[in-house]
This record gives C-alpha cells, structure tokens and sequence, in this order.
C-alpha cells in the first residue's frame, strides 16, 4: 500500500531533484504538519497532498473524496519534493490510512455518516454528478478514462469509495477470510517494475477479458516471456538471482488484480525453478533464449498440444444421437466438442449458463457458428436439460488432488443433477483438465478455498430500455429532477433515489443494513460425481489425480 | 384490498373491481383471457379470482336447483381450467366449490329426511364445535368422522372403510350433520328449502375467499417450531408464503437467510423483496409491498445466484421452500430451480420444508411430468442485445421444475405439518371424488 508514494518518486524528483522544498504552497503546509499529527487531521490534508496525479490515483481507490474545502488544492500541490520528504509523508499517509481504516471498523457500517462522509456522492451515487466532480474533484481529476466496468459501471468511482468503506460490513460472515483486499481497480500504484504487458494483463484479467484458467495461464506466460525479453541483469547481481524478484514483483500486481489460478501459480513455479536453474556462468542473452524457449515450450506441451490432445481423446467419447450438457464456457470443452462435429458426428449440446458472467453465450456462439445443434438455459433450467441428456462434459479451473473439481460455479450443481437424475440412470460426467491445473491442495467444501467477486456484478447492470432506444419515463424526467438538485441543494435527493431504485431494487444494497450479496467464482464437486478426467496423460478417474500431480511435478 | 392505481393495468385488482359492474358472461370471459395472456399468475390471485368469480356467478344463477348449480360451475370451471391448465389452484377452487354445492345439497335432502323422522336440534351442536375448533372452511381430521358418516347415509361409494364401519349407526348418532362445511351462521333448524342452497354455497365460497387471504398467516403461526436461533436457512423466488414465514420466525428469533436469486423470471422481484423497496409496479408485490422485509427486522439476508446454491449448502440447516402447487403424491411444482436446490440440500442432509396452503394441493397425479412444466419468456434468458443467437440456438426457460416427493421432508400448510405421505389424506379431506375429474 506504500508504494504507491514510492513510485511517483522517480517522477517529480527527476525533475527537481533534492530541492528543499522551493515555495511552501498553501496547500502544502498542512500535510507537512500532519506527518507529525498522528490519526485524524493527517485523514483531511491527506488528499491535497498528492504530489502527483499517480499517488491521487491510488489513494482515491482507499478513501473517501476529500471535503470540497480541500479540493482546488490538489491542481496547485504539483511541486515537487525531495525524496526524502516523500519518503516521510508516505509514511505518515500509511499511518493514517491504518487508523482510519480502524476507525472505520469501529463506526462499523452503521455510522454511514460518521466524520468521513464526504460531500458529495454518498446516497446519491449517478443521478448527481455534478457534485460529485465538485466535491471529489481532487482526486477524480488525477483519474485517466478508465473504460467502465462491467457490472460496477455507472457507480464508479464512488462506488470503490463507500465500498472500501463498508466493506466490514457486507462481507459474507462465513467466507470472511477470502476477502482478501479489493481488487484492484487502475493500474496506479502499481511497483514501477511492473512491466507494461503485465500492466495491460492485470486489468484484462480484472475485467474478466482474460478469462478461464489455460487462458489466464497462457496471457501471464506470454506477458512474463516479454518480461525476460526485455529483462536486463543489474550491476551485482546474477540473473537467476534478480530475475525471481523481479518476477514477483509482476505477480505479486497480477495478483492484486485478480487472485492467481491455479494453472497461473503452477506454471509460474516451472518458470521460476527454470530461471533459478539457469547457471550463472550462462551470458544473460543465452539465459534469456534459453527462459524464452523455456516459455514457448511450456506453452506448447501443457496447453496447447495438451488441448489437442485431450480434445482428441474425449471427441472419442461423443457417439452418434448424444445429447451433451456442459456448463458455462470452457474452452476445452468448446475444443472437444468441435472436433467431434469435425470428426462428423452427429449430436446436441445443451449448454448451461449462469449469472453474472454469461460464459456460455460465448461457447453457444462458436458453436452454433460451426453448425451444431445448440440448446441454450441458464442455471434454473438444469434439471430440464439434464433430463435427456447422455453425457455431461465439464471443464475445470483445477483438479484437487483428493480429486475434487474446482470449477466455475454451479458446476456441482450440473454433476449432481447428472448423478441423481430421477430415471435412476447415471449420465457420466467427463472432466476435460490439462495436468497443469491439477494442484496437491485438497478441497473439502466450496468455502475454504475461494474466490470471492466483487459483488456489484450481480447488480443487474442497465435496465433493458436503453436497448431498444425508447425513452423512458424514468430517464426522462430525470434531468429535470437533475438540474433542481443541483442548484437547490439536497432536498431533491428522495426522489432521485427513487428514480434510481426503480431501475433495480439493489442500486443501493451497500446502504441497506444487512443486506449482503455474495459472489463467489468456484464450487467444489465431490470426487463421486467425476467419472473420468480426461486428461492429456490419458484418461483417469479423479482418484488419480494427486499421483498424476506428483509425476508430473517430479519430472 | 388492490390498490387503486391498479385498476389501470389488466390483472386481479382490475379484474375483481369489474367483477361487481360487468354481467357474469363479461367477467367469465374476461378472467379466461386474463389467465390466457397470463396477467393473472401466481396461484393466491388465481385462486382469489376464480373463487370470486364463483361466488358471483353463483349468486346470478337464477335456479337454485343444486343439479343445475353444479352443472353451471362445472362449465364454467371446465373454461377456466382450460384457459389455464398448469394454474392447478383455478381447478382446486372449483372443485371445493363443486363440493360445497354437492353437501349442501345431499345436506338438504337429509335436513328434510331427518326433520320429520327426528327433528333434533341440539345434535347439530357437536359437529359445529369441531368446526369452530379448526380452522374455517377446511374440514379437519375430527369433522371428517361426522363427514363420512354423512356421506355414507345419503350415497352408497364409501370414502374409506371407517365410514363403513359407522354406517350402521349413523342415522341415530348424527341424524344431521349440517355444520361441517360453513359452520358459521347457520340456522340450526332451518326451513329445507332449496333457496337455502345458495345462500349456503354463496356462505361457502365466501370462507374460501377469507381462507385465500388468511392462509400466510396461518402457516406463519407455525414458523416459530420450526425454526430455531441462529440458523441458517436458504430460500428461493419471493414468495410471499415463505416470506410472511421468516418474519414471523424473526419477531422472535434470530437467524441469517440466504436468498437464492431465480435468475431469469422471478429475480426482479427477488431482489426487492430482498432489499425492500419494492417498486410497486408488479401486480404480486403491491399486495405485500406494506410488508416489512427481513432485513428491517435485524435478520442477515444474503442475496446469491442460483448457481452458488451447492457450494453454500453445506452451511445451510434448513431449506424452506415456495410452491406453485402440490401434487396429491406429495410431488411439487415449484419456479424452476427449486429442484436442484432441493437436490443439493437431500445431498448434503439438509432439511427441506416446503410451505404452501392447503388450496395449492392439487389432486392431480402426475404421470406426465413434462404436461406440468412451463416454458417462458426466452428473452429472459438471451437478451436482446444477444438477438443474432436467437436463429442460431434453442433458447429455454423453463419456470417450473417438478419436485419429486422424496425430495422434500416437511410441508407446513395452514392445517400443520405434514410428511409428504399423508398429503392423499388431506387431498381426499378436500376434494369429493367425483369431481376430482369433472
């Protein structure tokens, strides 16, 4: 969390390098007074501080907008500053943030409106930006146009300010240790290491762009391949040496944007025992050739070849009349599925999806581009689908080596129904899994182990009116009721909450007392409803699993 | 009870507000394309508009000749039912109703047989004591004595061989037993005449209506023995039976909810009944919108999709369920969904108990499970902005699913709890035989 401060050094120093502070700016003099001022009053002058727009940015995602009073400030405080006091105002930032975020545990999520409710876009997030840009303005205007995101979208910036504040309180009781930290929302504050593929990587692995686990494990190697390309020793160290820490610095970002897979964090280990396994009389440019290579090679055999391979093997399963029910979009199922069709063979899918992330529509798309027969329901329809199916093919985001599947979830829920259908006749459940996301941590249940998405993603994100292009009511009485509220101050603000409720009753959840929304990504099927793993080391049952893991790992 | 502001848009409110101005032929009509557009839906309206359009067809008949009411209804009953197969509480309705009229009529011919055989007039008081005892209208385990007792003196097909066994006696134990059906009210020793008839029926119909509007109440008075503190209970759709059930439980108790969504069809108003400002518009929730939701009362409620159901449930203790309606088998239909979940819960051990008024139990058999099952709105489920799909793929959204029995461990009604099995009983409790098929 300091390294935001630490990053805008190199910035302003290199241009002013160890001046003592030339003009004392106004705006200025209170926060250098604050690094000696221990909790509350270090909280307010906090946000003119930021010397440069970076630092604005980052603190921006941790704390509430400053008062208005403070808000000009921020355009004025561009001067630049000896590293030293950088070094020393971070370090009073992090203290304050670490006793605001304490008093924010003890206000809890009742005191909404404690001390550090800022001016503007508390209750009233869209509907009042005008005042948002006043009273937030400091920080905003350090923030560059970052696309809006899908699901969180029109709350914005405001929207990561109450939430970091609230956050104490909505998350769910039982799954209290996966909220980690948010995830992170820009690329500022980001260790100035970070290479820019990486960079480009994390918000596409956020934002769900990169998506899957063979995909988020191919995007992080073919990023880290241009990290070593462009990778150079420093004085006194040797490569195998600097390049891990240096490597952990692009993961330790990536896994701030979105917590590692599985497959990530085995491929990353190859990668690392490679580099510390290069011998340091190696001349860097053969090192890095020969890291590259290494790259490309594990790219080729665990991903892409093993794809091929297990495409090849389970398109043997899919016979002629076979109803095939998958669930979401896994892109090795996609594969085998193709090649059965290539292969000539005659059959349904029936592919099941889910909210909030809609991966199967991508998966109906390419296959009803390749002409097959395609059935399309989400979650609700299960046991409809299931009812006339013949085999359940399953994609994995990993295999647990008590032979477990980690999957998107909602997939147990397809396994289960496949086993107990009422018939009494069992559908077999094929998983597809390269051994790369076979992993030797075990799973008991779907709640240890966990990753917990940003909630606001299963806020119905725009109301289906805009499609269509049709005024609607709402929208447009809106800009009236906009206008007023904005010269007349807050009275207008009921109805504006209204008129945003109206659009879906969970707008304003953070601000509903114990109301919690809970997203996670995986679930856990037990062992017994796999009846095959197919896998590029040839077919197994999931038993097998943790020794296919140990050989594959000793190799 | 609706609210004016929704006289406007064609559904229950409006449909009851013409009831009163219209001829009975107009609303008859008017009910049948409401339930065919599907502008009525869920089963209380349904159930709330066919039986006032009973009572008001009823009322207008101009004979009062029990053969021709049940004639009347019967037809009528038979274009509701029509209209709307899968809505089984329109069928319930009339058949409740059809029995009304069958007693109330052998009740008369028996009146006129016992009045000058007997002419007893505190015996009536025993049966009516039972009555007053349950609740209105539902003929309990108790009156069901006198019932078949009743039954076996004026037609020869037996119910059950209980009945058979107090046949012989039946005539001096309980020369009349009139009170069973609307124990309010009745004059014990009224005149036979056949204008009673009617007033009867119309008497009857009316404990239906009041039934239909207390019967979440009822099965809430059952909610604090079945839930205990600190438990962790997962729901699903907004039903407002299972609704009424945790807020009574949370007026005394505390526990957390978990709330699965129903994505497609019914998460709009999940969602505000979740966070509790619902938006008005929705026909179903206006009659609910004055309730407090649970989070008003201090209880936790966790809002997550359908597909996070298996993962949560090893935490869940109990499932507590909405119907569509239930089968004599003890099988539901439920919004689609509700099978996996109760799938998930009988996979983890978890109880499922499901909540539903007597009015939804149909006695319907399914043999065909599929003639039960719904199909929707595919939009729902593929918006518009994925239209260039729509050629390509099958788009499905079921909205019912069919709950096998074994499924489910408990159903709590406005009579009590009951296993799955005894469900037969309480449906042969309901509905006469011979209108199970009319």
């Amino acid at each position: 969390m300091a390294d935001p401060v630490d990053l805008a050094l190199p910035s302003s120093s290199a241009t002013a390098p160890a001046q003592p502070l030339p003009k004392p700016a106004t705006e200025n003099t209170p926060s250098q007074q604050t690094q000696n001022l221990p909790i509350r009053d270090s909280k307010t002058a906090k946000t003119p501080a930021p010397s440069d727009k970076q630092s604005g940015k980052a603190k921006d995602v941790s704390k509430p907008a400053p008062a208005s009073a403070d808000a000009p400030g921020a355009t004025g405080a561009d001067k630049p500053l000896t590293p030293a006091e950088l070094k020393k105002k971070a370090k009073a930032e992090k203290a304050a943030r670490r006793a605001k975020e304490k008093l924010d545990r003890e206000q809890g999520g009742a005191g909404t409106a404690g001390g550090l409710a800022p001016g503007g876009g508390q209750s009233r997030p869209p509907t009042a930006p005008k005042k948002d840009a006043a009273g937030g303005g400091a920080s905003q205007k350090g923030q560059k146009a970052v696309p809006p995101r899908r699901g969180s979208g029109p709350t914005g910036q405001t929207g990561a300010v109450e939430h970091k504040k609230k956050k104490e309180d909505k998350s769910v009781a039982v799954f209290g240790h996966l909220y980690g930290q948010q995830r992170r929302t820009t690329i500022a504050g980001a260790g100035k290491e970070v290479h820019p593929a990486v960079l480009a990587l994390g918000l596409q692995l956020r934002d769900y762009v990169v998506c899957g686990s063979s995909a988020r494990c191919v995007a992080t190697l073919l990023a880290f391949k241009r990290v070593v390309e462009s990778y150079t020793t420093p004085m006194g160290t040797s490569l195998a040496r600097h390049l891990t820490t240096h490597l952990s610095h692009q993961i330790t970002y990536l896994s701030t944007c979105r917590p590692l897979s599985i497959s990530q964090g085995n491929a990353i280990r190859a990668l690392k025992l490679s580099i510390a396994s290069v011998d340091p009389s190696t001349p860097e440019s053969a090192a890095k050739a020969t890291l590259c290579d290494f790259i490309d090679n594990f790219i080729r055999e665990k991903i892409t070849v093993a794809d091929q391979v297990i495409a090849g093997s389970a398109a043997q399963k899919v016979q002629d009349g076979d109803v095939i029910v998958t669930f979401a979009g896994s892109s090795i199922v996609k594969q085998t599925l193709l090649t059965a069709h290539k292969q000539g063979k005659r059959f349904r899918v029936s592919i099941i999806d889910s909210r909030p992330l809609f991966e199967g529509k991508k998966l109906a798309r390419a296959l009803a581009n390749a002409g097959l027969d395609v059935q399309y329901s989400l979650v609700h329809g299960i046991s409809h689908a299931i009812k006339d199916a013949t085999k359940v093919f399953l994609g994995a985001h990993a295999m647990t080596s008590n032979g477990r599947l980690y999957s998107r979830v909602g997939t147990a829920l397809v396994a289960m129904s496949a086993k107990e259908r009422a018939g009494g006749v069992e559908v077999p459940v094929i998983v597809c899994c390269e051994t790369v996301k076979f992993t030797d941590r075990v799973a008991l249940d779907s709640i240890v182990v966990n990753e917990i998405a940003d909630a606001d993603e299963l806020v119905s994100a725009a109301p289906p009116q805009q499609v269509t292009g049709l005024t609607d009511p709402v929208t447009t009485t809106k800009p009236a009721d906009n206008k007023k509220g904005t010269s007349s101050a807050p009275t207008t603000d009921p109805s504006d909450s209204s008129l945003t409720a109206s659009s879906s009753p969970l707008t304003n959840w953070k601000d509903t007392p114990n109301l919690q929304l809970l997203n996670i990504m995986y679930d856990v099927t037990p062992a017994e409803y796999v009846d095959m793993v197919v896998t590029e080391m040839g077919s197994l049952p999931p038993s097998a699993v943790s020794i296919v893991h140990r050989m594959s790992t000793n190799m | 009870m609706p609210s004016t502001s929704l006289a406007l848009t064609p559904g229950l409110g409006s449909f009851l507000k013409s009831l009163k101005t219209h001829p009975v032929d107009t609303s008859i009509e008017n009910l049948i394309s409401l339930l065919k557009r599907r502008q009525i839906r869920h089963s209380r309206s349904c159930a709330t508009a066919t039986a006032y359009l009973l009572r008001h067809v009823v009322s207008v008949c101009k004979t009062s000749d029990p053969a021709k009411l049940i004639e009347r209804v019967q037809s009528v009953g038979r274009r509701l039912m029509a209209a709307q197969p899968r809505e089984m509480v329109v069928g319930n309705v009339v058949r409740r109703v059809l029995g009304l009229i069958r007693d109330e009529a052998e009740d008369d011919r028996e009146a006129e047989f016992t009045l000058s055989e007997a002419g007893s007039e505190s015996q009536p008081q025993t049966p009516r004591a039972f009555d007053d005892a349950s609740l209105p209208l539902d003929r309990d385990a108790l009156s069901l004595r006198a019932e078949g007792a009743e039954r076996s003196s004026s037609r020869p097909t037996l119910q059950s061989m209980f009945s058979l066994l107090s046949h012989p006696d039946a005539d001096h134990s309980l020369p009349s037993t009139p009170g069973t059906q609307s124990p309010n009210g009745r004059i014990p020793g009224h005149g036979p005449s056949s204008k009673d008839v009617k007033a009867e029926v119309l008497e009857g119909i009316g404990e239906i209506i009041d039934e239909l509007g207390q019967v979440d109440d009822q099965i809430a008075s059952y909610a604090l023995e079945h839930i205990h503190s600190n438990e962790i209970i997962l729901t699903h759709t907004s039903s407002t039976t299972v609704q009424k059930f945790l807020v009574k439980a949370a007026s005394k108790r505390k526990f957390t909810v978990i709330h699965a969504e129903s994505f497609p069809n019914n998460h709009e108003a999940t969602h505000a009944t979740v966070s509790g400002n619902s938006s008005g518009d929705d026909e179903h929730l206006s009659f609910e919108s004055f309730q407090k939701p649970l989070i008003a009362l201090g209880i936790t409620v966790i809002l997550i999709p359908d597909s996070a159901v298996f993962a949560l449930m090893s935490r869940v203790n109990k499932v507590i369920l909405g119907t569509h309606s239930v089968l004599a088998n003890g099988g539901l239909v439920a919004a689609a969904g509700t099978r996996v979940i109760a799938r998930a819960a009988k996979v983890h051990q978890t109880p499922v108990v499901v909540v539903s008024g007597v009015y939804k139990l149909s006695p319907v058999y399914p043999f065909d499970f599929d003639s039960l099952i719904e199909y929707g709105d595919a939009s729902k489920v593929l918006p518009y902005e994925d239209g260039d799909l729509v050629d390509q793929i099958d788009v499905q959204n079921p909205i019912y699913d069919y709950v096998p029995a074994e499924l489910v461990d408990l159903y709590i009604t406005n009579l009590g709890g009951h296993a799955p099995s005894y469900l037969y009983r309480i449906v042969s409790d309901h509905y006469r035989k011979e209108d199970i098929s009319f």
